[in-house]
């Protein structure tokens, strides 16, 4: 019976597959027809229209192929498809296509329907396995969770020293920290207070440029001047929020997005005092508590080789400043993590909540909004001078709009509230992007597609569940 | 000396009165029950009285531990964190993604915010803020005790089901230990069970921590029940108030709530 009806599917299954790949390689073709199918060339001083009719028609199979997969997927034929698929990623690999789009697209789309298929595999055999058997699948997440902080730390600490950590690598893992840091620092205002703020990246810019002004108009260190780039941050953070905090939502956001702008065209226009478009050059280097990392220091004053009586690499001072964010990020974290647990950082999420009930239970909305603005921009204001220190060189085109953006980005894809879920959205979201390097101009596209992919798969963020700060039953034991 | 006193309450919409000159007192360890057809401007009351709205004309005064308040002058959360008058809402409004222990700790917001030092002697961990945090988990354990959600403190509130979030809503009013309590509808919704432990609830309050609760309600048995004292609205005006019996009697209520072509009443 079982095995008469799965053959009368299988028969009725192939027209349908058929019909639908065709329809789909139908509007392929009409779409492709225009965009693919004719190419403009230069001929002097004339363009001539060519046609691309090999590029249109392997494109159109592909598009053919890939939805049969998909059909047959759907009709319960996995092993086979995921071959196929897997065969067409690897002619795809070893064939030359007329163009590298196309090979981008063929082994693309081979190994995504080939993992859809694989998935489906195992989905189809887990069925089959008793339901006390199973892995808790909801509980696994959080298992895995308690590890992955401690394990992504001791990975962190150990990355130098491991051997295949080289100048690109430290250079990438800076940036990702300094970008874990930003994401942290405007968590606690987005992901905790729920305050939508898209100007975050004015903050940072006030910090660099706190630290760069400060040391060229003063002469004072990094390690001064990382304090009063947060205090400055901060300082901004208060005067910005006194006068918007009382708006709510889309209103907010706009008008932090107006803030970051202003700043950034303020650094560009106060030529005598910023430099305008010419930025700060020359930002002081950090130091080793005050050994710098130079080949010939200064007369008089000895340098962190020469204390260390270790031979001169510039990659010491990359070293230094990979420790600084991680320990700048991971103070951020702590500091995080800690006022979570106090009233104030059970506050801000009781506003994000419900800012109403919180009046009602007698806490001051302003203030406990303005609390949470002043310590994410404190942070803001580490990471930019970090950033100063790191760069040397300052400009208003480093605090653009977009910095905002990717860093919102991040608090989002990773889960609002969620640490960790902001590590693993800042390692896709600038790490992934440094590391499709190698893809050139599809570097974009495969960051696209892993944003759409984390919106598919994640909605509500990579990581989105939140485990209460304070338990009972730790302290009662059930009966 | 009552502990509040409402005088001469007016509350316009534009050209729409919904509260016209209405004055009435709550009193310490005494159920006050506001009733009144949909649209007679209870909520509106609340509304004026926990800072909400600002009224247009009348007095308000509160009256407790020697010190008098004039809750028509204070923003909604000094209403709550100076006057001490605590509220529920009509439509629920709990911390749906915090847990039923961490609604509880917000509610104590204040207290632990000084005891924290303004969160500087919170984060290097003192003492002194240790203690008051302990204090407050058993006042919220006093109070999840006392509704019977000690066994779920720890999941998210959003989950609770509606007895429980209403009861949640009433415990977390109760942890900013005020002298007058606002109840807006908390019987909406319950099952006649649920209903009568709401009734338990109110009156252990009344006769224990012997604060004042003002309370809106439709449901008329617990209204009947439980109140000491009952002031009627229609329209924006007071047309009774006294006792349940009084109440339950007067020609004025009977005439609000079935309509003026009823005859057999008299």
């Amino acid at each position: 019976m079982a095995a008469g009806t799965l053959a009368e599917r299988g028969r009725a299954f192939l027209p349908m597959a058929l019909k639908e790949a065709g329809i789909a390689a139908g509007i392929a073709l009409l779409l492709a027809l225009p965009l693919v199918g004719a190419k403009t060339v230069s001929e002097g001083s004339a363009f001539v229209v060519t046609p691309r009719i090999v590029e249109l028609a392997i494109g159109v199979v592909l598009v053919f192929a890939g939805r049969l997969a998909i059909a047959s997927l759907r009709g319960g034929h996995h092993i086979p498809v995921v071959a196929a698929a897997l065969a067409l990623a690897a002619l795809g690999w070893l064939f030359a296509l007329p163009s590298a789009f196309l090979g981008v697209v063929t082994i693309a789309g081979g190994l995504a329907v080939a993992c859809i298929g694989a998935i489906g595999l195992l989905r189809a055999r887990r069925d089959r396995i008793p339901a006390a058997a199973r892995i808790d699948s909801a509980r696994l997440p959080r298992q895995a969770l308690a590890w992955l902080g401690p394990a992504l730390i001791a990975l962190a600490i150990l990355l130098p020293f491991l051997p295949f950590a080289d100048r690109r690598v430290m250079d990438i893992a800076i940036l990702v920290l300094t970008y874990v840091m930003l994401g942290w620092g405007l968590n606690i205002v987005v992901g905790l207070a729920g305050l939508l703020d898209l100007g975050y990246v004015a903050f940072y810019a006030v910090g660099a440029y706190s630290y760069a002004l400060i040391a060229r108009d003063f002469g004072l260190d990094f390690w001064s001047c990382l304090p009063l780039a947060g205090v400055f941050a901060a300082f901004f953070g208060i005067i910005l929020g006194f006068p918007v905090l009382r708006l709510r939502g889309d209103y907010l956001a706009i008008v932090t997005l107006g803030f970051g702008e202003m700043i950034r065209i303020i650094l560009l226009n106060w030529y005598n005092f910023t430099g305008g478009p010419d930025g700060i050059s020359g930002v002081p280097r950090p130091t080793f508590f005050g050994l710098p990392f130079k080949r010939a220091p200064p007369e008089g004053v000895e340098s962190f080789h020469q204390f260390f009586g270790i031979d001169y690499a510039s990659i010491h001072r990359t070293y230094f400043l990979y420790f600084l964010v991680l320990a700048l990020a991971l103070i951020t974290n702590a500091f995080t993590l800690r006022i979570r647990r106090l009233p104030i950082g059970r506050a801000w999420e009781a506003l994000r909540e419900d800012e109403i009930a919180c009046r009602s239970l007698g806490i001051n909305p302003t203030n406990t909004k303005l609390t949470a603005f002043a310590i994410g921009a404190m942070f803001g204001g580490f990471a930019g001078s970090f950033f100063a220190t790191r760069q040397g060189f300052i400009s208003p085109e480093s605090f653009t709009f977009i910095e905002s953006a990717i860093i919102l980005a991040i608090v989002v894809l990773g889960g609002m509230g969620s640490q960790i879920g902001v590590v693993l959205a800042a390692l896709v979201l600038i790490g992934l992007p440094e590391f499709f390097r190698e893809l050139q101009e599809y570097r974009m596209l495969a960051f696209g597609a892993c944003m759409v992919l984390i919106t598919v798969w994640r909605p509500r963020g990579l990581l989105a569940t939140r485990d209460p700060m304070i338990r009972l039953s730790r302290r009662r034991a059930p009966p | 000396m009552s502990l509040l006193t409402v005088e001469h309450l007016t509350m316009r919409f534009g050209g729409l009165v919904a509260v016209d000159d209405v004055g009435f007192s709550a009193e310490e360890g005494r159920i006050t029950a506001l009733i009144g057809p949909n649209g007679a401007g209870k909520t509106t009351v609340f509304n004026c009285l926990t800072g909400f709205y600002k009224p247009d004309t009348g007095r308000l005064a509160l009256r407790a531990d020697g010190r008098e308040h004039m809750l028509e002058r204070l923003d909604d959360f000094r209403v709550a964190s100076e006057a001490k008058v605590a509220r529920t809402f009509q439509n629920i409004r709990i911390f749906p993604q915090m847990s039923v222990l961490e609604n509880l700790m917000v509610a104590q917001h204040n207290r632990l915010m000084r005891a924290s030092g303004y969160t500087l002697l919170g984060l290097v961990g003192a003492g002194r803020f240790r203690a008051a945090e302990r204090a407050a988990v058993e006042r919220a354990v006093y109070w999840l005790d006392r509704v019977g959600l000690t066994d779920r403190a720890d999941i998210d509130a959003g989950t609770l089901p509606y007895g429980g979030q209403r009861r949640l809503e009433i415990a977390r009013a109760m942890c900013t230990e005020p002298v007058l309590l606002c109840l807006d509808e908390p019987a909406a919704g319950l099952n006649p069970r649920e209903s009568g432990e709401l009734n338990d609830l109110l009156t252990f309050i009344k006769a224990v921590h012997r604060i004042g609760i003002l309370l809106i309600e439709h449901d008329m048995n617990v209204v009947m029940e439980i109140s000491d004292r009952i002031v009627v609205l229609d329209h924006g005006r007071k047309i009774s108030e006294g006792p349940p019996d009084f109440v339950r009697n007067d020609p004025a209520v009977i005439r609000a709530y079935l309509g003026e072509e009823e005859h057999e009443g008299g």
